[in-house]
């Protein structure tokens, strides 16, 4: 389990889960807050990963 | 002399959420802050109890396998007591195996940052749920 992505979807998923548990009730609105975070916290880092790769460190 | 119905005069009472006594509120959130999810199960709310169980447990397990450190109390420097106290947050999770000897960390491991990333969320993320404890034993949520 070295690979950096599939950490990175693993990550996000368990805590779009708790975060979404805690924050809304209901099942549908869990649902659509989990969506929401995962996404979130996938797209934003390959995003700032693409902004930091012309960085040489 | 017409009068209104008392009932078209008051508003509508709010739904009001049961609040636990003193002690469960007491018991809930320490054992909480012990074992994460165990509050939300004193509580009886299972899911709960069962998602944050499960998830933070996850996340730790991945942080130890990937050569992440479980770091000491040390309050020398204040990233180290920060990462002491982020990583503390999952009560015995970090405990029992920081009195085992594991989570020495590999510096050097190609996972090492992103496994001490889990621990520290991990722990941060049963603070909250502690949070979400005391909020639903004083009835603020259900």
């Amino acid at each position: 389990m070295k690979n950096h992505f599939i950490l990175l979807l693993i990550f996000s998923a368990l805590t779009s889960l708790v975060l979404a548990y805690i924050a809304k009730s209901g099942r549908r609105e869990r649902a659509k807050y989990f969506l929401y975070l995962f996404c979130a916290f996938v797209g934003l880092s390959l995003v700032a990963a693409w902004i930091a790769l012309p960085f040489p460190f | 002399m017409d009068t209104e119905p008392l009932s078209d005069i008051l508003p509508e009472p709010r739904e009001v959420n049961e609040q636990a006594g003193f002690a469960i509120t007491l018991a809930a959130c320490v054992s909480g802050a012990f074992i994460p999810g165990l509050g939300h199960a004193v509580l009886r709310k299972w899911d709960r109890a069962i998602v944050f169980f499960a998830s933070i447990a996850i996340m730790m397990a991945i942080g130890i396998r990937l050569e992440g450190r479980l770091f000491s109390p040390d309050f020398d420097n204040l990233f180290s007591a920060l990462k002491f106290l982020a990583d503390a947050g999952l009560g015995l999770l970090y405990w029992i195996p920081w009195l085992r000897g594991m989570g020495a960390g590999n510096p050097t491991a190609y996972t090492n940052d992103y496994a001490n990333v889990f621990i520290y969320v991990a722990g941060l993320l049963n603070m909250l749920v502690v949070v979400d404890v005391f909020d639903i034993a004083m009835g603020r949520k259900k």
